[in-house]
């Protein structure tokens, strides 16, 4: 019930930030994929099928807000979530350098899967925002890893 | 439970997923169907969150301009009445030009009803895949807002129109610039029709325009023609940014629309059917 609650404020936090970001940068859109995260940090937490079915969720919420296709960015997360899941079960990626690379493997997977779709279906380029796009598994993995790190020390130090 | 079931279990619970958003997918194909009612329901809890949290910072811009930003308030005070005089100098001109064409009853009782059909509204977000398909804005459907209604950003210059989903106080804006809009627009003072379509990224095209053309030029503005049934004509959509080349019997033209994105915050929604304006 616990993880449940701050699995749903996770959520609520990302939207909001994500419109936050949205009025300061369009450029911050770009950079950094908060619902990934967050997808990334509960499957890793408790297994690849919470991981599946939040990054449905996740990627469903996501596509309620875009012009288009519903569902896209929804399978995406759906099998991001689940592979994070399943190798996090799997491999130690507690420690900050091996938690980056996950997160970057993960989000640059997710992102090719988002695109190749996104392009099947729409039938047009996916917009990179000036190549922005590009380093989109590099910030995030690096503000993803941070925030794990220190989310898993304050965790321990209250246990 | 055995290891092997599980996992399989744990595969089959993937698939089925991944299978019913492809199915999710498909139905929505060919492009352009009514949003399906998940989707309507999403949005509809979701984007009072949006509202709330666009409405909280800008009291706190708003309570910072009023109470501590004093110094420039009589300096914005004097630049908008100086705005303001030639705004109504300009007003007072184009009425006169208008009597021409209307008498001076039909054209106060036209503007008169016009000024009653423009709901100013505010982006509260924008589209999470390309944010230059779509936006959000704080009025929906009690606000007397409908589908196909035009909007417009604070200069008049074109925007888009609002699609579906529409909840009670937010709805959805398609922008000029998404690759499924588009425009029947036509060159100030030229008799040239074209229908402008968004690429996607910030620029749009003009098709339809024939290889043998000579009358479209670089810098020429365009305005939206009316045929389209959606936008009204007269509205400034962007102008001509080059002329690149030939493509079958069309020529390839690259059109820079009029709004600047990172400037929409206030918005004009025209609430009044196209065929009603004029």
């Amino acid at each position: 019930m616990k993880d449940f609650f701050w699995m749903a404020l996770s959520i609520v936090a990302a939207f909001l930030l994500y419109t936050v970001f949205s009025k300061i940068s369009l450029s911050l859109l770009h950079l950094i994929n908060l619902f990934s995260l967050i997808v990334i940090y509960f499957a890793s937490e408790r297994g690849e099928i919470y991981g599946a079915c939040l990054g449905t969720f996740c990627g469903l919420i996501q596509d309620s807000f875009s012009l288009g296709v519903f569902g896209v960015a929804g399978v995406s997360k759906t099998l991001m979530g689940f592979l994070a899941g399943y190798f996090a079960g799997k491999v130690n990626v507690t420690s900050l350098r091996r938690s980056f690379l996950f997160i970057f493997v993960l989000i640059s997977m997710e992102l090719f899967i988002w695109a190749s779709l996104f392009t099947f279906v729409f039938s047009e380029r996916v917009s990179t925002g000036g190549g922005l796009l590009f380093f989109q598994p590099l910030l995030t993995a690096l503000l993803g890893s941070v925030g794990f790190y220190f989310i898993r020390k304050k965790k321990k130090s209250s246990s | 439970m055995p290891y092997s079931w599980k996992k399989r279990k744990n595969l089959i619970i993937l698939l089925s997923l991944i299978f019913l958003q492809l199915i999710l997918i498909s139905v929505q194909v060919p492009l352009g169907e009514e949003e399906n009612y998940f989707e309507r329901v999403v949005f509809t809890v979701f984007s009072p969150l949006q509202h709330g949290v666009v409405s909280f910072f800008r009291g706190l811009g708003n309570f910072w301009k009023s109470y501590i930003g004093l110094h420039r308030v009589h300096k914005d005070n004097e630049r908008l009445r100086e705005e303001m005089f030639f705004l109504k100098q300009e007003n007072n001109l184009l009425r006169e030009m208008l009597k021409v064409y209307r008498t001076e009853k039909e054209i106060s009782g036209l503007f008169s009803d016009l000024q009653k059909k423009i709901l100013p509204a505010r982006v509260i977000g924008i589209d999470a895949s390309n944010v230059w398909k779509s936006l959000n804005i704080n009025k929906g459907s009690l606000d007397g807002v409908k589908k196909n209604m035009v909007v417009l950003d604070k200069h008049g210059h074109l925007v888009g129109r609002i699609v579906d989903p529409i909840s009670f106080r937010e709805a959805r804006v398609q922008m000029i610039t998404d690759t499924e809009s588009g425009v029947s627009v036509i060159p100030e003072a030229k008799d040239v029709p074209g229908v402008l379509i968004g690429e996607g990224n910030g620029r749009c095209k003009l098709e339809f325009i024939l290889s043998t053309d000579t009358a479209i030029v670089e810098g020429d503005r365009l305005i939206t023609a009316g045929f389209d049934g959606i936008y009204f004509p007269g509205i400034v959509v962007g102008h001509i940014l080059s002329v690149v080349g030939v493509e079958g019997l069309f020529k390839i033209i690259k059109v820079e629309p009029s709004f600047k994105i990172q400037e929409l915050d206030l918005l004009a929604i025209i609430t009044v059917d196209s065929k009603e304006v004029f």
